[in-house]
């Protein structure tokens, strides 16, 4: 489980104390606006459009019990009772009062969690797969690697002036649900055909307005290589990256402007000529913080559970939210459960507080104490016996979380858009609602299959909506919103940048033509084709010509 | 600065109303005819030439600096003559709330459990 060292513990409870005494000195009037800002958006505290808002850490995404209730306690007690899970794997409250953010710092330091927000151009949080250390085919964690990335560029004083900020995410799998094509830096933990396990590497990746698939550098680097091969990388964006304009200071714009193979070799070059040792951990270091991420207590089990097995054959709402929403897991006899926070027709992302204690009490009973939050704004507890499974989801039910919708079309990706976030140009959520109400017959959605509808609010692309196999991009001209479509983007092992298929849509519109794609798909899939499978082979052309046609 | 704050240098073209957000919570607030900052722009005091601008400006300066309300910038409305409707988009939610959540977003902070019974019932 992961903890936070003595170093962060210290840190956190010093930040808590000065963070007290500057909002005190602000609401005093001692300190203006202008000195405040920075002061609390390093905090995590932001003012939107309507309020403050406080983004609270979660680290890898990785929560226990405890941190689940005081979570809770923080949104019913200092907030309206609710949060929001974002695809930063944190979470969101969208009421806080400045005099009570002291407090909640406080609250949120009993239970190690933080808001510390890293900002400015330096290697902001790691994220990883949020299956980590559970996963059925993982080959190894790679939160350890995320931390010692995390511990080693903070203390890094060439990395804190960067070009630009800079994202890191891992993954241990070969399927990747951390979306490591989409960031400064993907590493994909994997074995070599010697069996060894090493890092495949990839670079320049990015949403925003410049989405850009990562480029593969490296098919495979020994572990103990890591940190050396990073450096050199962060060394050749350090002096080539361009600084004269903030739009293209990204390392994305570089590899895309050297070529990904002229990238690579001044990385080698770099490389062989540092002096490698220097960027190694010790065994003994990479122990220490693996003991960060130990494995619970498991019990020896059986692979199957036959009062489970009876279920399923009982109960087909049970077995259909097996199908979709439970994983295969590391360890025999044991689940990864994923919680929809997609109900249809609600908020992608939201949970209430009464929610969010039910799921902390169902992670203490029933999953040796662990949640997980994805980036895809559910939740997930990681280690289920299945002997459990139909209790939790009975559980689960009774919480109106058990949708079995994991991966369907009403899963869907929104960002706070228009309706809180002070960026946005248009709203998002009440998009999702509404294409989540049209498609959201289970039997409809079944039949669909695997969909990825992703929803932005603006160009920063925080709904990654350049992935969604269906994108909408949140737009306003003179005063009215309007929704750009793209299609055959994604975010996984075949990453791909979603392409606009022509003139925006309305907010009256935009469910009809999503709606018109979807039903194009399903006329003209083949063989059990998944939507983008279809897409890849047929291209845009059909899905223009429908929605076009019929708008 | 506040994204309006260009605007303020601006030629003024339709009526204009000062808008910010409450230092303590956060909440959006505009200028009254009466001098009070409150949540609905149907008593908010309009600006119509480059002076109105300037006087609204000053009373925005000095609101923020004696740390009542944080960023104030003027925004374009249209006066229908029954009410007051923000030109831009995102001043309009600005002026109305979320359009979502509203289960929760009626009420103030720190009344969770009507939420949850609102939920689970
Ligand atoms: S994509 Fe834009 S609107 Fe959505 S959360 Fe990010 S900044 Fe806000």
């Amino acid at each position: 489980m992961y903890r936070y060292d003595e170093f962060d513990a210290t840190f956190v409870s010093e930040r808590v104390v000065q963070f007290r005494d500057q909002v005190e000195r602000r609401v005093k009037g001692e300190l203006s606006e202008e000195q405040f800002r920075p002061l609390r958006l390093m905090n995590g505290l932001y003012l939107q459009l309507h309020a403050y808002m406080l983004r609270v850490a979660v680290p890898y995404g990785t929560l226990n019990s405890r941190q689940m209730h005081k979570l809770a306690f923080i949104a019913d007690k200092f907030d309206r009772g609710y949060g929001h899970f974002t695809t930063r794997q944190n979470i969101q409250y969208n009421w806080p009062k400045l005099p009570d953010v002291p407090a909640i710092l406080d609250n949120l330091a009993e239970v190690e969690m933080h808001a510390i927000q890293t900002s400015g151009n330096c290697i902001r949080n790691v994220t990883a797969d949020q299956w980590s250390g559970v996963a059925a085919d993982e080959v190894e964690d790679p939160r350890p690697y995320a931390e010692l990335m995390r511990q080693w560029s903070s203390l890094h004083p060439e990395f804190s002036f960067l070009p630009r900020k800079f994202k890191i995410a891992v993954t241990g799998d070969e399927a990747d649900r951390a979306v490591i094509a989409y960031h400064d830096i993907g590493l994909r933990l994997k074995k070599n055909s010697a069996g060894d396990i090493g890092f495949e590497i990839f670079v320049g990746g990015g949403m925003g307005r410049t989405p850009m698939i990562a480029a593969r550098v490296r098919e495979w680097l020994p572990k103990s290589e890591l940190l050396g091969y990073l450096e050199a990388v962060m060394r050749v964006y350090n002096l080539n990256g361009r600084r004269d304009n903030k739009y293209k200071a990204r390392i994305k714009i570089l590899v895309h402007e050297l070529g990904a193979e002229e990238f690579t070799r001044q990385v080698e070059e770099e490389y062989a000529r540092l002096d490698v040792p220097q960027g190694l951990p010790s065994d003994q270091e990479l122990e220490r913080i693996a003991a960060y991420f130990a494995p619970p207590a498991y019990e020896d089990l059986a692979e199957n559970d036959a009062d489970h097995t009876q279920h399923l054959v009982d109960n087909k709402e049970f077995a259909e939210w097996v199908e979709r929403n439970v994983a295969p897991h590391k360890v025999t006899g044991y689940a990864i459960v994923n919680i929809s926070l997609k109900p249809v027709g609600g908020v992608p992302g939201d949970a209430t507080s009464g929610q969010m204690r039910a799921i902390a009490d169902l992670a203490q009973k029933m999953s040796l104490d662990e949640i997980r939050v994805t980036h895809e704004q559910n939740l997930v507890l990681p280690n289920v016996r299945k002997h459990d499974l139909f209790a939790v989801w009975q559980e689960l039910k009774e919480h109106k979380l058990a949708d079995a919708n994991l991966g369907l079309a009403t899963d869907i990706i929104s960002c706070p858009g228009l309706d809180y976030c002070g960026l946005a140009t248009a709203r998002s959520i009440p998009i999702s609602q509404d294409i989540s109400n049209r498609l959201g017959d289970i039997k409809r959605q079944r039949d669909i299959g695997d969909l990825k509808i992703k929803i932005s609010g603006c160009i920063n692309a925080c709904g990654h909506h350049h992935a969604g196999h269906i994108g909408i991009l949140g737009l306003e001209k003179r005063g009215v919103e309007y929704y750009q479509i793209t299609l055959g983007g994604s975010g996984d092992e075949n990453a791909a940048v979603g392409q606009i298929i022509g003139p925006g849509f309305s907010s009256e519109t935009v469910t009809d033509a999503v709606e018109t794609i979807v039903d194009t798909y399903v006329d003209l899939r083949q063989n059990g084709e998944t939507f983008l499978e279809a897409y890849r082979r047929v291209g845009a052309e059909p899905f223009k010509e429908a929605v076009y046609a019929t708008h | 600065m506040a994204p309006g704050d260009s605007s303020m240098a601006k030629k003024i073209s339709g009526p204009r109303i000062l808008t910010a957000n409450l230092l303590g919570d956060g909440l959006v607030v505009f200028l009254g005819t009466d001098g009070s900052w409150a949540p609905g722009l149907e008593s908010a005091r309009l600006a119509h030439s480059n002076d109105d601008v300037a006087q609204l400006e000053a009373v925005g300066g000095e609101a923020a600096r004696a740390n009542h309300i944080v960023d104030p910038y003027l925004i374009e409305v249209e006066d229908t003559g029954s009410s007051l409707l923000p030109i831009e988009m995102r001043e309009r939610m600005r002026a109305r709330g979320p359009s979502v959540n509203l289960e929760f977003n009626s009420r103030s902070n720190g009344h969770a459990l009507v939420a949850d019974q609102a939920v689970a019932g």
